[in-house]
């Protein structure tokens, strides 16, 4: 027989150790794993694994463990709005969280510098023409204002004509 | 998948408040022109800024005479000291914000007031001085009150009725 980790077969010995192996090649191994210590190694190995999760014994459950399924299964059930509203705001673990965030981000970059304007020059304001009889009209409130501001800061000097 | 649809709307809402900033203010676009126009440039300032060939030109439509009265005027505005200025600009603002007919309305006004003699109109503005930072309740109270009727004639109480109402402080 040959070696079944020569070969890149070493799922004949985990079959072996399983015990799903046909009795004629489970025979044919045992006499292989007489002259071979790696493969015999090997499966020592996977039988003690076997062995101990054959000695493996889940832990009892509580004798009211299902009344106390159906009873929050009846409570969580007709999930009010706001409970419904809040779930997806429930703390993600960061695993998950992290690489959302990121992408957040980038998109977030993305978009701010798609938006921004691209560098132009500013355009100096044109002045507007102003008509020089608004500025004559202009000049007579500011000068109307100016006497009446004037008079309160001198007590005695005339105000500025302008 | 309902955490995928979570950040899904995160993402918009981010994207959505991007756009939010990169917008121009709505706060301003909405205000009243008169409003945007506050404390800004007034017809002068605006003049100033034109050209000296602009400026010759809208002076060349007027008589020689006139044209020369509006330089030199715009010469002693431009050269007031700053603070001067400013409280100028702070007021005339505040008229230029008025309708028309108010507009007028104190323009005829002021002119009484510089008919007065010099006593009087220390006296008219040291009381518009007081007026025009009172409510409006308790100033129309302090002008119909018997002390303002024994201290002014009723020309002054007008004069300081129409500048007080249109001339007041605004509100902050």
């Amino acid at each position: 027989m040959a070696c079944p980790l020569e070969s890149h077969n070493s799922e004949l010995l985990v079959a072996y150790a399983a015990g799903e192996l046909e009795m004629e090649a489970a025979h044919a191994l045992e006499r292989h794993l007489e002259e071979c210590p790696a493969c015999s190694a090997l499966a020592a190995g996977q039988a003690a694994v076997w062995k101990a999760l054959d000695a493996w014994q889940a832990p009892a459950i509580s004798p009211d463990f299902d009344a106390r399924l159906y009873r929050r299964v009846r409570t969580e059930a007709p999930a009010t709005w706001w409970r419904r509203l809040w779930r997806p705001l429930r703390p993600m673990p960061l695993f998950k969280v992290l690489p959302l965030a990121a992408a957040a981000c980038m998109l977030l970059i993305v978009s701010v510098l798609l938006e921004r304007p691209a560098n132009i020059e500013p355009v100096a304001p044109r002045a507007e023409t102003v008509r020089v009889d608004q500025v004559e009209r202009t000049l007579d409130d500011l000068e109307l204002l100016n006497q009446f501001d004037v008079a309160s800061h001198t007590d005695s000097a005339h105000p500025n004509t302008m | 998948m309902r955490n995928l649809v979570f950040i899904s709307g995160l993402l918009l809402v981010m994207a959505g408040a991007a756009a939010a900033q990169n917008a121009p203010d709505s706060s301003t676009e909405t205000q009243p022109p008169a409003r945007q126009q506050r404390r800004s440039r007034n017809l002068i300032d605006r003049w100033n800024q034109m050209s000296p060939a602009e400026r010759e030109r809208e002076l060349a439509k007027l008589p020689p005479e006139r044209a020369a009265a509006i330089r030199e005027r715009i010469r002693k505005y431009n050269e007031m000291p700053h603070a001067d200025k400013e409280a100028l600009r702070e007021g005339y603002d505040i008229f230029a914000q008025l309708p028309a007919e108010k507009q007028e309305l104190v323009r005829q006004s002021l002119r009484e007031f510089r008919r007065l003699p010099q006593d009087r109109q220390d006296e008219v503005h040291r009381a518009f001085m007081e007026l025009r930072v009172l409510p409006e309740a308790q100033r129309t109270a302090r002008l119909n009150s018997e002390e303002f009727h024994g201290k002014f004639t009723m020309m002054e109480r007008q004069i300081l009725t129409v500048v007080s109402e249109n001339l007041a402080v605004p509100a902050n």
